[in-house]
Formats: C-alpha cells, structure tokens, sequence
C-alpha cells in the first residue's frame, strides 16, 4: 500500500497480506507503519506493505471531543484570573507525533478542575503557549504587561499563572522583581505529571494556589507545588527562594536558604504560615526587563579554561557560579595553572567595565569571600556577592533586572540589598534539607 | 446441564506474572508483604480518554472521591512504581517472553509495538493507569483435538495489591506493581465449562514452558466470560486455581436462569469469583475509552527481536516417556524439578545410561531415593553434590543399584562418602561366600540359602549372579 490517505478519527476495516482484517479508528501514521486504534482500545501498528486493501466504515459511535463551556458564578465575591503559558499543567497527547505537548485551550483547564467554581468565579486566559525552556525577558515582559493589566479589574483578587516547571522559579523570580510592591497574590502553578494522566499533581497545585488566593491577606509572588509524595499538602514558596531539585517528583520544588512561606492543605482547608509575607507596602510600578540585557552564568570546574569566559565579553552581567564559599581556579601553582591567570585577569576587567557576581554551586549555604585567599582576590577585583544566600537562578534574574532599570553603580549597590526577599541576614539551623 | 441448549459461550483470559525484573524499571520482581519502608497517599481524578470520552467504569471508582495510600519498599519499588518518575526502557527479557509466548500460541504479530494506558483509577495502579501493549494476535490452541482461537495476547503491567478497603481510603502494596504480565484472552469459543478448564490447563503449560514464569500462589490468574441466551456477558474474575472453573461457571449459569426466570434484567458486569464457587458484584463492563496510548514510551519494531521458541513441557514430557522410557508420573516431576534447578534430565541419560543403569533408575534416584531418605534422616541431600560421581559408578557397574539407598544415607549423615565401601565383590569371592553358604546350610531350602547369601552380599553382588551361582552349588 503507498500513500493511501486515512483520515484521523475515522474508522476502517484493513485486509491484510496474510488474509487478516482489522478494523480500527485511524491514530496516526508514520513512513511505514499505520497505527489503528482497534475495538479493544489498543494502538496497533501495521506496516503499509502489508496492507493490500482498506475501506472506511461509518461508525456514528465514534465521539469527538465536547467542547467544555465556561461557567462563571456571578454571586461569588472573589474572582480569580488564570493565565497560561502552557506547560505541563495544561498538556495533551499530540497523536500524529505521539508525545505530550503543551497544547490545552484554557477552557479545557477550567472544565478538568471543576472545584475551583466553588471557590471563585474564575476567569482565564491564554497568554502565550510556549515550553518554559523557551522563555526569555521578552515574555516576562509580556505576562508582567498581562497583570498590569488585570489588576484594573478591582475585582480581582489573585492570579494564578499555569508554567512549565523547568524555569518556573526563572520566571517567579523574575515576576517578583518587575512587579513592584504588586497589592495581590500571583501564584505560579506547574505539575510535574501531566495533567492527562489521573494520578496528575497538577489538580491539588491549582486547588490550592485557588484556595490560598481567596483565604489569604498576603501579596507578592509564589510558587504552589506539592509539599511531599503525598497528594495532601502543598507548599507556597516565595518567588525568590525556590528551585527545581528533582526532574520528576511532584515535590521538586523546594525554598533554598528559608523557610516555605506557608503550606496548604486543601481538603482541609487549612494554611499554615510559616514565614511573614515579604514587605509589599508602597506603591505598585510594573519595572519590566530591558530585552537586550544580556547576563550569562559560568560554572566553575576544576580544568575551567579562560577561552570558556571570552565568549562573554561583550556580555552586560555575568553570573560567576563559584565553588564552596564562592571560588574560581585562579591560582598559579605551577606550569600546568599557569592559565589560570587569564582567568583572574579576565574577571578582572569584566568587573571593572560590567557587574560581576558571585553565587555558589552547593546550593545551599552563603557565599563568603573573606575566608580563603583566593575569595578575597575575586572580592578585591569587584567580585560582588560577598556574605550573601541568593541562589544562581534568582541572582541571574536580579542582575538583568537591575541593569535593565538602574545604572551600573546603583545596579552594583542594589545587587546587595534584600529588594524582595531573596536575601536573608541569618543561616537558620533548620533550613539545611527543608 | 445441557450447554448447547443454554446457548452457552465463554472465553478465557489468563494473567501470568513473570520473573526477573519489573516491566518499565530495573526493580526486582519480588512481592513482599512485611511491614513497609515508606507509605504515600494519592488521589486519583478521571480524566478523558483518546475519543474525549470518560470511561464508564474509570468514573465508577472517582465518584468514590478515595484517598489511595501506598506501602513500599527501597529494596523492590522506585520511583517509577510511584509515578513521580517515567517509565525506563522496557524489559528486554519480559518483551521476549511475550513473543516466545505468541509463536507457542500460533499468533501473528503487530508490526510495531504500542503501550498503551489502560486508566484503571480503583487505586490499583499509582498512575490511575495500567501500560498494556497488544503484542499478537489471531492465534490458537489444539485442546483434545478442538482448536479455540486465541484472539490476543498482551503484555502488561501487574498492579499493586490491596492491603486493606476503607469508607474513605484503601491501603495498597505497591512491591507488585509493575511485576511484567502476559494477558492471553481466547475467542467465546469454548463450548462447557470443562472444555474452559481444559484450555485454561493447556495454555498455563504452554507459559510454563517458557521458563520465564513466576510460581506460587496469584502468579497466575484466569478469569472468565460466560455469557447464555437471554443473559448478559459476565466477567467472572480471580481464579486462583483453574480447576475450580467448572463448578464457578455452572453456579454463574444457575444464578442467571434464576434471573431470567424471575423476568428480571441480567446486567453485563465483573464479578469476582468467591472462595466458596459463588460470584459477587466487582464493577460494571469497561470500555475502549479507557485506553490511551502511552506517550513516555517509543514504539517498539518486533522484527529486530531474536525469538528462540522452546520445547513445550507437553512435548518434553513425552519425550521423557517414549524415548527413555519414564511413567508418566516420573516424567511430571521430572519437568518440575528441572524448572527448579536449572537441570537437564535429559543430559544425564545421555551420559549416564547404561545396561547398569536405566534413565527410570536415574530419575528414582533424583527424584524420589534421595529426597525420601533425606526426610527420613532429617537431614538435607545437595544431590548435585554426589550426582556425577555416583551414577558415573553405578553406571560402570562398579556398584551395584541395590546399594543405592546406603549410600545416599552415608551421603546424608556423613556430608560424604567412601564409593570403594559399596564397590561389587569379584566373581571368585561371591562365589567363596556362596559355597561357604551352601555347605553352612545343608538341606535347607533354596529359598532360606538365597535369603542368607543376599544378606551377607547385600548391596555388593549383582543379584542375578548371587542366585545363578546358589542354584549352581546347591545342585
């Protein structure tokens, strides 16, 4: 058989050349295979050459997707505004590829989790539908214009913003920074088992970040995941502290160098603060991102060559990811590190012409460039960084944030006051493995 | 109970879990019922199938709004079994299997391999799905000369077993989940009840056969579709032992009629076959809409898969009987101890048998002399231990099979023993011992002379010779 054309949800009956005959709802095809959806409910693949004969069968029980309509219930007092980015939360199965992808309308959302009617009326949107790998300052800037936007509406009372959970703390942080004292809570949403999948976390983040918006006093910007294995509770983290500490469990967010700011525990109904809300007193102003900002992040490795640094000469910021305490091979202690000068000589004009900081690749912990001789050294070439908890993520965020609204010297000065809360002064005991 | 007459119709699916590592992740397949390492609690939502349609039986078990709490282990459950990971690459070995099990089954294959997700959201499975792939198709089986088409044979995803059902929440073990699952199901093509347990007998032989098959209680499963005029189709689930199949399926019949007469509708529904042969209420019918393909997995082209089909336990069964000349008993337990211990019967008759030695007095040996001492002295024989070097003497006649049992008892008390104690006397000082006998015993009948002589010689003359030379000295 070449090139016969199926159509997608229609059902045929397929004679084989061993005299079988099959008959199936048409999924998909590849350059060899044929997929039917057989009676049984299973995908099966017949090779095209096998196939001698085909013929379409009406089949009026074949259903097709029914449209989800909207439900708004006027009486309630809070309203919820629900943005989209696409992401796991609101993933389908693409079936002329086979995979999972981004691809939900949000009415979809809306119609799968139909609790979130009994707590507010809700509205949604759809901002943009990219994978969160691909997000850069511009959609910051987008989705910043998009809340600026809905905070006209007075009615409103939180948003909650649907991400893809691989730089949802990227986009968190950067959200926190741009929206300045913003007067409601905006909660970012990810899931990290798509939401087609009934065992999906994606219902009790969404649930929660709900139920948080509508029982809560506080504003700013938060994540909402899962707090353990558990389907049970879930944690808010400020938008400044967290990160992804797992690739796939449900509760691969975790707060870094603090505490969560509350966990909820929606089929209770109950909050547990566990932290104060991070100052918001004053007057909202929207500082979005110049998009031509340009900040890297260098790792550093034993072995770091200085032709990995020229590439970002031209670079506004950089991003130094230290080791420990916030160190880079800059020592010279025979022929083999005799290198390791340009390395220095390198950081060194940078931060005289640019900003340069420090963060540290443990994670968790703080910089500190006075113990050893090789941090005082980097502090000594304008090294900023010293004696703070910011991790990678955020620092990269602050620092195209700062650039993009501050010249370079208030830019420098800023890198190290606690805008937003992603610095704070004491190392508590009990934050190591929270 | 006339069959024909009731219009009646069954089919058969069979469940066999199989051994080595689980389907979708490097854990082994071992189902552990001890006190946890680790619990969790999920909740489980229906979602919307392929057609956009919500399956009937999916939304059955999500309007009981459950919570789902999970027992595990580190040792024998990961990530995977937790659905906070995707699935790995399939097991090379389960996938295998399942082919070596279609070509026994005269199946044809798909061209190209689809797991699918099968949404079972009773808590079962942690994903709220169970991964299923149709691996053949348009099979069959010759039972007692009738062929029963095989219409597929699937491989799956076992699920976890309940611990304990609750109002609001029921507790699992998640050490089976994920354990590799041949589902073979036949066409409603079997005629009586007996018929379906002779098939159901059959096809467990024939995975038996693959060598690759978990035992032990649950490691197999049969469930059944009946169905009779003016009735419903029933799946009838959970035989632990096929055997009991007969009398479960009349008692569905009987429960049937009664409804039929009663003018009352019979509803298609699972029910669960009971300990005492009845069946009570499980869960209405599911449908196609609760199958979905799997997307963390690519498909899988079977044509690049070596398939080296075996011998079926039937076939070598009879060999043992018409070649070697086993029972039929021995050659059964043969196979069974065989599968156990990794051992060739077939390789030691080769080696072994001799005008001394015959393949039945091997299997005697192995399979009922040693073990049956062994009881006796309460001690344990490692047979492999003393196999060779012992049927290697018997073979050569340097000792004789009548002193078999002493030595296997020396081997058991002593963890060794002395070949040279048991070897065969020459001929010259056998016939010493005899016409010492005779003369000893002058009169006396040859039976009583006989008796003497082979206690004396016992386990160390041949006794063919002991009473040639006594007839030769008494004359």
């Amino acid at each position: 058989m070449e090139d016969k054309d199926f159509v997608q949800g229609k059902k045929y009956v397929v004679k084989l050349k061993d005299k079988s005959v099959m008959e199936g709802v048409f999924v998909s095809e590849t350059s060899i295979h044929v997929f039917l959806k057989l009676k049984s409910g299973y995908n099966a693949g017949f090779e095209k050459k096998n196939i001698t004969e085909y013929k379409e069968v009406v089949d009026r029980k074949i259903s097709r997707d029914k449209k989800v309509t909207k439900k708004y219930d006027s009486k309630k007092l809070h309203k919820i505004l629900i943005l989209h980015t696409g992401g796991t939360i609101a993933s389908k199965v693409d079936y002329s590829t086979g995979a999972v992808t981004p691809r939900f309308s949000p009415e979809d959302l809306v119609g799968m989790y139909p609790e979130l009617m009994d707590l507010a009326s809700v509205e949604s949107k759809l901002v943009s539908n990219i994978p969160s790998d691909d997000m850069n300052f511009h959609h910051y800037n987008m989705l910043g214009k998009s809340i600026v936007e809905a905070l006209k509406d007075k009615k409103i009372k939180g948003i909650i913003l649907t991400h893809g959970t691989d730089t949802l703390h990227y986009t968190s942080a950067a959200l926190s920074f741009a929206l300045e004292c913003v007067p409601i809570p905006i909660v970012l949403v990810g899931s990290q088992r798509s939401s087609d999948r009934p065992s999906s976390d994606a219902a009790l983040n969404l649930l929660s970040a709900a139920y948080f918006i509508t029982n809560t006093k506080s504003s700013g910007v938060y994540i909402c995941m899962h707090e353990n294995m558990n389907d049970e509770k879930c944690v808010l983290l400020k938008g400044v502290n967290a990160k992804k500490m797992h690739s796939t469990r449900r509760d691969a967010f975790k707060s870094i160098n603090t505490k969560p700011f509350a966990t909820i525990d929606f089929n209770n109904k109950k909050i547990d603060y566990k932290d104060e809300a991070s100052s918001t007193h004053g007057n909202f102003s929207f500082k979005p991102f110049n998009e031509k900002i340009r900040v890297g992040i260098i790792r550093s490795r034993p072995g770091l060559a200085p032709e990995e640094l020229k590439p970002y000469e031209k670079f506004d910021g950089l991003v130094l990811e230290g080791t420990g305490l916030g160190h880079f091979p800059i020592g010279f202690i025979d022929k083999s590190t005799e290198h390791n000068k340009e390395i220095l000589s390198f950081i060194k004009d940078f931060a005289d012409k640019k900003v340069l900081c420090m963060t540290t690749q443990t994670i968790r912990g703080r910089v500190n460039l006075s113990v050893y001789s090789p941090g005082r050294a980097l502090k000594e070439a304008g090294v900023l960084g010293h004696d703070l908890d910011i991790i990678t993520e955020t620092a990269y965020v602050k620092l195209a944030w700062l650039l993009s609204n501050y010249s370079r010297n208030e830019a420098k000065k800023l890198y190290h006051a606690n805008l937003r809360g992603e610095i704070s002064k004491r190392s508590e005991v009990e934050e190591y493995e929270l | 109970m006339n069959y024909e007459e009731l219009g009646f119709k069954c089919g058969l699916e069979i469940h066999q879990q199989l051994s080595g590592k689980k389907l979708f992740c490097e854990c082994p397949a071992i189902i552990r019922k001890d006190a946890p390492d680790f619990v969790f609690t999920r909740r489980l939502r229906a979602s919307a199938g392929e057609t956009g349609n919500v399956d009937l039986a999916a939304l059955h078990e999500h309007r009981k709004g459950k919570v789902f709490e999970y027992q595990g282990y580190f040792d024998s459950s990961c990530l995977v079994e937790a659905d906070d990971e995707p699935p790995h690459y399939v097991s090379m070995e389960a996938l295998e299997t399942a082919l070596v099990m279609a070509k026994l089954l005269n199946m044809k294959l798909v061209d190209s391999i689809q797991f699918m997700r099968k949404t079972v959201i009773d808590g079962s499975n942690v994903s709220g799905f169970q991964r299923t792939a149709l691996i053949g198709y348009d099979g069959f089986v010759e039972v007692k000369g009738r062929k029963i088409n095989v219409d597929s044979l699937c491989l799956e995803e076992e699920a976890a077993q309940v611990v304990k059902r609750g109002k609001d929440k029921d507790t699992y073990n998640i050490s089976r989940l994920g354990i590799p699952l041949l589902e073979i199901a036949t066409a409603p093509s079997i005629t009586s009840p007996e018929e379906c347990r002779k098939v159901a007998g059959y096809i467990g032989m024939l995975l038996r056969s693959t060598g690759k098959v978990m035992r032990g209680i649950g490691s197999i499963r049969q469930d059944v579709n009946i169905s009779i005029k003016g009735g419903a189709r029933t799946e009838i689930k959970g035989f632990q032992d096929y055997k009991n199949i007969p009398k479960v399926v009349d008692y569905e019949i009987e429960r049937q009629l009664k409804l039929i007469k009663e003018k009352k509708k019979v509803e298609e529904s699972v029910r669960k076959a009971e300990p005492d042969h009845i069946t009570s209420y499980l869960r209405p019918m599911p449908g196609a809409d609760r199958m979905y393909p799997e997307t963390d997995v690519e498909t899988i082209i079977p044509g690049t898969v070596e398939i080296d089909v075996p011998i079926t336990l039937e076939n070598r069964k009879m060999k043992l009987v018409k070649e070697y000349g086993l029972s039929e008993d021995l050659a059964v337990l043969a196979l069974k101890f065989e599968s156990r211990n990794n051992y060739s019967f077939e390789k030691d008759f080769e080696k072994y048998a001799s005008e001394n030695l015959s393949p039945t007095a091997i299997a005697d040996i192995i399979l009922i002399k040693a073990p049956s001492i062994a009881k006796k002295e309460g001690k344990e024989i490692s047979i492999f231990k003393i196999k060779d070097s012992f049927l290697e003497e018997l073979s050569r006649g340097r000792i004789a099979l009548s002193a078999a049992n002493d030595v296997l008892k020396e081997f058991a008390v002593r963890g060794k023993v002395e070949f040279e104690k048991y070897d065969l006397l020459d001929e010259s000082k056998i016939e010493r011992i005899v016409k010492r006998i005779v003369s000893e015993n002058k009169g006396a009948p040859r039976g009583l002379v006989m008796g003497k002589a082979m206690q004396e010689l016992k386990g160390r003359a041949n006794g063919k010779k002991v009473s040639d030379l006594v007839s030769k000295h008494l004359r």
